[in-house]
């Protein structure tokens, strides 16, 4: 606007310095009726100069105010916008008639007060008095509900129309989706210490309140190659004290070929089923036993990279191959120099990384098959390898199948009702070598396996009853005494109830059975849990 | 061992590299895969994964649906979403770079529509509301036609040998609708005016083409159980606004529809989104026809 201001106070400057000159006299006047008639002449071209010069100035000034009005279009990516950005000559050129300089904009105002042709009105509560074009009683398009004019034969460079277009017009989704998910559980146990009790250290670690997975995720796509996530987990100790932990961040890729996929940074392992999944989706408040204590109260997880290929065959199978750093806790069976420098009454050999043999190698193989249109199975095999820090030689393999079923009939409200039945077994067979120099008397070979298996009905839109098995049995040794190995067994049934999607309560009772083993009694605890969880944030889709 | 890896690839060959004449189809709802039938005829293998008669918000992602996608040509979906606790993980799984978004094989049916009810502000206190409107926008047959327009669209981009046919086909299903419109216009227009009352709000589309008021809900909000506080108050207003029909699809609670019906005289409507939920109707227009002759047969009353 500023330079057609700038144009008209020149082009005025001009015209007012030509009336100035014309206003003075001629130089010699020999007859007055030949400078009354010059002066005449000179005032027409004038004028001429004068109209000639405004249309030039008003068709400039249109000229301007007409691309200022396509910019303005284009800035707004308003709910209005109906027609995706096209060259500006044809995007401000209306449908119908064609003046030569438009005085509407269909692409701004598209429901100005009913100036729609007739025929293109909703028809809203108001039935049409005469029949519109082509001689139909009821109209066949409606302009105010398909912003996307483009004709089905027209040429498609604007097959995705503008984006932003859905809805409201704002951009869909974001760089980054941020959810954050909470969980309360209280608890009451004739066990004084839940925290041996419970194998999973998500799970309830006191009487009392516990708040253990208080979880911020954060994804998005990184760029048009990968695409990033983030679970960033606070727990609360049993003296409020805030532990952080990065649980899982890493990058993907989106873009290869072949059904492939690769991964790279810290994650949770592809063994079975519940190990890499997040508490929140858990049908039972705590871990099954051969989850906490095969693969860690942690879950196997760590800093590693991974390869998935889904196998071009005609049902669903995807094999999975990681490698993981495996140290520390969360390589619980692996290079795990334990929380006190012992483990399973070793003192532990801090093992760094010297080559590939030092790393974790978990292999998964899984399938899926639709038994109906309303029952699907998914099943899998994995297995870890790796080296373990109670010897100088010592390694770990773990082995495990899984199998879910779900039924879920057509007819299904809000994912109600359904019937869930998920079970793992998993054994590890543990070289447990002499230690720190070699300071522990024996080296044993423990083989230790387990199963859990699981049942959820949802037998009432935002009701869920479970019901659960576990089996941990240690294999007995004479010379290592160490609660955690110690054979047991676990009952568990819960009742959840979701006011919503992103609200549970979740009540249960676990009656466990400890066995007497060279060291320890055999006990019977009995715990009862209350759960409560909200979800805040980007909605989280559901894998099956 | 020796000849084992090139019997392997042969076999994966055979699964994979069958020369495939068709365009392969995967839509996310009924309806859409309907209008794809349309459009496709013989040219087009389709594959919907909700069911015509399932919540479509909450469909479990099936395994084999990851096998579906990962050969499609083309996906439909809503792209309001509607689709968003189901679709993404089983995208992330399929790994297709032909349905990536913005690719010619993603088709965002909500593209180019403007949607109603999309929220001032978000806030989950409101229920189930989707940030981009609501996404029921198929039971509007003008909307319908955009849909098909656009699905049109995306099959001559991905199979232009068979455009002639698809664009054919299109404007086929264009007049079809056309037709149909004076036909559903003319039925339904003695009740012009008219409130209706739903299981959820899902009928506004509908309604607002053929002169309707749905604004009575069982659920006191979308995707929230009705509570039989919310029950009394809806029961009052169906007599006070002297509402004669209760609309209600075949995935929610019939019973709960049943008794605020027999406590006002109105009558349950059992209709459905998406072709195939009711009987006899396989295609878009016998859906609509249905849907059409349910409510006047209901309304007459």
């Amino acid at each position: 606007m500023h330079s057609s201001n700038s144009l008209s106070v020149f082009l005025t400057t001009i015209l007012v310095s030509i009336r100035l000159q014309a206003a003075e006299p001629a130089a010699s006047p020999s007859s007055n009726e030949e400078i009354h008639q010059q002066l005449l002449e000179m005032q027409q071209s004038i004028q001429e100069m004068q109209t000639h010069h405004q249309a030039e100035l008003d068709a400039l000034k249109k000229q301007i105010a007409d691309q200022q009005s396509v910019i303005d279009s284009m800035k707004q990516g308003s709910p209005a916008l109906p027609a995706p950005p096209t060259p500006p000559d044809s995007k401000v050129a209306p449908k119908d008639s064609t003046p030569a300089f438009p005085t509407t904009d269909a692409s701004i105002v598209p429901e100005s007060g009913g100036v729609l042709p007739p025929g293109n009105q909703s028809p809203g509560n108001q039935p049409p008095a005469s029949p519109p074009a082509a001689g139909n009683m009821f109209p066949t398009t409606d302009s105010s509900v398909v912003a996307n004019g483009a004709p089905a034969t027209g040429p498609s460079p604007g097959l995705v129309p503008a984006p932003g277009l859905i809805g409201g017009g704002a951009p869909k989704g974001s760089y980054l989706n941020i959810s954050f998910d909470a969980v309360v559980v209280g608890a009451a146990s004739s066990d004084a210490n839940l925290n041996t009790l419970e194998v999973g250290d998500h799970d309830p670690q006191q009487r009392g309140f516990n708040a253990r997975n208080i979880e911020l995720a954060l994804d998005g796509a990184v760029d048009p190659y990968f695409e990033g996530f983030a679970n960033i987990v606070f727990k609360l100790d049993n003296n409020n004290q805030t532990e952080v932990e990065v649980e899982e961040a890493f990058g993907q890729t989106t873009d290869l070929p072949f059904g492939l996929q690769a991964k790279a940074g810290q994650f949770f392992t592809q063994f079975g089923r519940i190990n890499p999944t997040h508490p929140h989706t858990w049908d039972f408040v705590d871990a099954p036993l051969v989850q906490g204590l095969l693969l860690g109260p942690d879950g196997l997880r760590g800093v590693g990279a991974q390869i998935a290929w889904v196998i071009p065959v005609p049902f669903y199978s995807q094999a999975i191959l990681a490698l993981q750093n495996g140290q520390g806790g969360t390589g619980y069976s692996f290079r795990n120099p334990g929380d006190t420098g012992t483990f399973f009454e070793r003192q532990t050999i801090d093992r760094q990384t010297d080559g590939l043999s030092d790393l974790v190698v978990t292999p998964r193989l899984e399938a899926s098959y639709d038994l109906t249109s309303t029952q699907t199975i998914l099943g899998g095999v994995s297995a870890a390898f790796g080296p373990n820090d109670t010897g100088y030689n010592t390694s770990t393999q773990i082995y495990g199948v899984d199998l879910f079923y779900k039924w879920k009939p057509a007819d299904a409200e809000g994912g109600w009702p359904f019937v869930k039945w998920q079970s793992e077994a998993m054994y590890r067979r543990y070289e447990a070598g002499q230690g720190l120099d070699n300071t522990f008397p024996v080296a044993e070979t423990f083989h230790d396996w387990g199963a859990y298996s699981q049942v959820v009905w949802g037998f009432h839109k935002g009701w869920a009853a479970g019901l659960r098995g576990d089996y941990m049995h240690m294999q007995t040794s004479d010379v290592t005494n160490d609660p955690q190995r110690q054979s047991r067994s676990r009952v568990s049934t819960d009742l959840t109830w979701y006011p919503s999607e992103f609200s549970k309560f979740r009540l249960q009772y676990n009656y466990d059975m400890l066995q007497s083993n060279a060291f320890l009694p055999s006990r019977d605890e009995n715990s009862v849990f209350l759960m409560y969880e909200i979800a805040l944030g980007a909605h989280g889709a559901h894998k099956f | 061992m020796k000849h084992s890896i090139p019997m392997l690839l042969t076999v994966l060959a055979a699964f994979t590299g069958t020369a495939r004449a068709k365009l392969s189809v995967v839509t996310t709802l009924a309806d859409y895969a309907a209008l794809a039938r349309e459009i496709g005829g013989d040219h087009v293998d389709i594959t919907s994964m909700a069911k015509p008669t399932e919540d479509p918000h909450f469909v479990d992602a099936r395994p084999s649906f990851v096998v579906k996608l990962r050969s499609a040509d083309i996906l439909i979906e809503g792209g309001a979403e509607l689709e968003v606790g189901w679709l993404p993980p089983l995208l992330q799984t399929a790994r297709n770079p032909k349905l990536e978004a913005g690719a010619v094989g993603r088709v965002q049916a909500a593209e180019g529509i403007r949607l109603l009810d999309v929220p001032a502000t978000l806030s989950r206190a409101a229920g189930d509301v989707h940030a981009s409107g609501n996404p029921h926008f198929m039971v509007d047959p003008i909307i319908a036609k955009a849909v098909a327009a656009h699905i049109a669209r995306a099959f001559a981009a991905a199979d232009p040998a068979n455009a002639a046919s698809y664009a054919t086909n299109e404007k086929k299903f264009e007049a079809t609708i056309d037709a149909k419109l004076q036909d559903w216009g003319r039925a339904l227009l003695p009740f012009r005016g008219q409130h209706l009352a739903a299981y959820h709000d899902d009928w506004l589309y509908f309604a607002r083409r053929f002169g309707f008021d749905v604004d009575v809900f069982l659920e006191p909000k979308p995707g929230v159980p009705p509570s039989p506080s919310h029950l009394a108050e809806v029961i009052g207003k169906i007599k006070a606004e002297k509402i004669k029909a209760i609309i209600v699809e075949p995935y929610h609670n019939r019973k709960i529809a049943e008794k605020v019906a027999s406590s006002t005289g109105a009558h349950v409507v059992e209709a459905a989104q998406y072709p195939d939920g009711l009987p006899n109707t396989a295609t878009y227009v016998e859906l609509i026809d249905v849907l059409v002759t349910r409510l006047t047969t209901a309304l007459k009353n």
